[in-house]
């Protein structure tokens, strides 16, 4: 989640473009994050360091890492350290930009830099990711701060939200911050009451809808037809009760489910207040809906 | 080996009716009935007998829980399993003090279904004294 999270915030400081960022998210998957950046990231090296071994290497045939090494900045053990955070996704998007020539070494090195300072995040954090961590920045990047009834809930439910979207969708996203809400959306819906009162919605246009179900169900859908909208409906559905086995398990708070549907149109005027969360899928946009 | 199984699926979603119906065809249920909500499973169940049910909790006209009820209420031996994602604790000692055998928390697995079509087979060929099913 704090990779998405990174994403977001590199956006914000206008660091990197949407579509550059919709790029390098998109080539995450096939992409191998280099001795350099990881070097970087975890404060081993600075990154003209990391450039005067790039450079040796255009002239040497050598290994980056025994390069490294060569030249007394890192030890064998301190590479095999490094070589194993090579999955993390933060890193991983941060290659990619840095690969498709959107973002510099050094500007990525001041980016995740300032993004752990600002967040009072540690490199375990990265690589150990506690639910109570990613509950106080998603409040903190949402401004809940649990001074209205119910709000201490929201930060939980989009917390696992991240969580199952990209256990069930996929982690292409970022999350974003609504600039201003529809009267009407499109999509499933499902009613929360007894311990919580609230109703969730999914709303999205039709071609972000099929791609989202078809990542879903694990198929190739095409057009938005009863099959995608019950995807679509099903995956609202099995977010909500995996959020009230969260509740149950951990506050002894008991909710109930009313059945999912899908609408084409819905009216969200009346809804109480509306929480939006939206998310900037690489092949669409989704916003969540929660009213209270 | 499921081949002489009859089972009973009822979930409001298709995707649901879809994916698990072809997880127990292809396990090789020889039978695989669906409903889309609580009440076409009682009404179902009470025709056709199935083997085996599987309830989804969360449903219009009738909830899962309110369908097993009914359920055992007409025959206190039906072999029903509850289907849900919302799978507290409450839920599944609701669940099992009704009478059900057993909660699936959603997503299901190939697995989880094949452990059930065990379980099922097992308590069908004790009740019989009879090798059922094996072929």
């Amino acid at each position: 989640m704090l990779t998405q999270l990174f994403g977001n915030y590199l956006l914000k400081q206008h660091l990197v473009s949407p579509s550059h960022l919709i790029e390098a998210l998109r080539e995450s998957s096939s992409t191998r994050v280099k001795l350099g950046v990881l070097a970087i990231d975890a404060g081993l090296m600075t990154p003209d360091q990391v450039d005067e071994i790039h450079e040796l290497q255009r002239i040497m045939d050598k290994r980056i890492g025994d390069l490294m090494v060569e030249k007394g900045y890192l030890s064998p053990e301190q590479i095999a350290t490094l070589l194993k955070s090579q999955k993390s996704g933060h890193l991983i998007l941060g290659q990619a930009l840095i690969d498709n020539g959107h973002m510099t070494t050094a500007q990525f090195a001041d980016a995740i830099r300032q993004f752990k300072l600002d967040n009072n995040i540690t490199d375990d954090d990265f690589y150990d990711v506690k639910d109570e961590l990613t509950e106080k920045m998603l409040g903190r990047f949402y401004k809940l701060n649990g001074s209205v009834a119910g709000e201490e809930h929201l930060v939980e439910y989009v917390s696992l939200l991240f969580k199952n979207l990209i256990r069930f969708v996929g982690d292409d996203f970022v999350p974003n911050k609504i600039e201003k809400l529809d009267t009407t959306a499109s999509g499933a819906k499902q009613r929360i009451r007894h311990g919580l009162s609230a109703i969730t919605i999914i709303d999205a246009d039709e071609n972000t809808m099929v791609e989202f179900a078809s990542r879903f169900s694990n198929e190739s859908l095409s057009m938005n037809d009863d099959y995608t909208k019950a995807c679509i409906s099903e995956f609202l559905n099995l977010h909500n009760g995996l959020f009230a086995v969260k509740l149950s398990n951990n506050e002894g708070l008991e909710i109930e489910l009313e059945p999912q549907k899908y609408y084409e149109q819905m009216d969200l005027s009346g809804l109480g207040n509306l929480y939006v969360f939206p998310v900037n899928f690489t092949f669409g946009n989704v916003n969540f809906i929660v009213a209270m | 080996m499921y081949s002489g199984l009859k089972v009973l699926l009822c979930d409001d979603s298709l995707m649901i009716i879809k994916k698990m119906g072809d997880m127990l065809r292809s396990l090789g249920v020889g039978v695989v009935q669906t409903a889309l909500d609580g009440e076409q499973a009682v009404r179902l169940f009470k025709l056709s007998k199935p083997d085996c049910v599987f309830l989804d909790q969360v449903m219009p006209n009738k909830t899962g829980l309110e369908a097993l009820k009914e359920i055992i209420s007409y025959h206190s031996d039906a072999i029903v399993f509850m289907l849900s994602s919302m799978g507290t604790i409450a839920k599944r000692d609701e669940a099992e003090r009704l009478g059900a055998r057993g909660f699936l928390q959603k997503p299901v697995s190939a697995d989880d279904i094949k452990t059930v079509l065990e379980l099922v087979i097992a308590e069908l060929e004790d009740k019989t004294g009879k090798d059922l099913f094996k072929e």
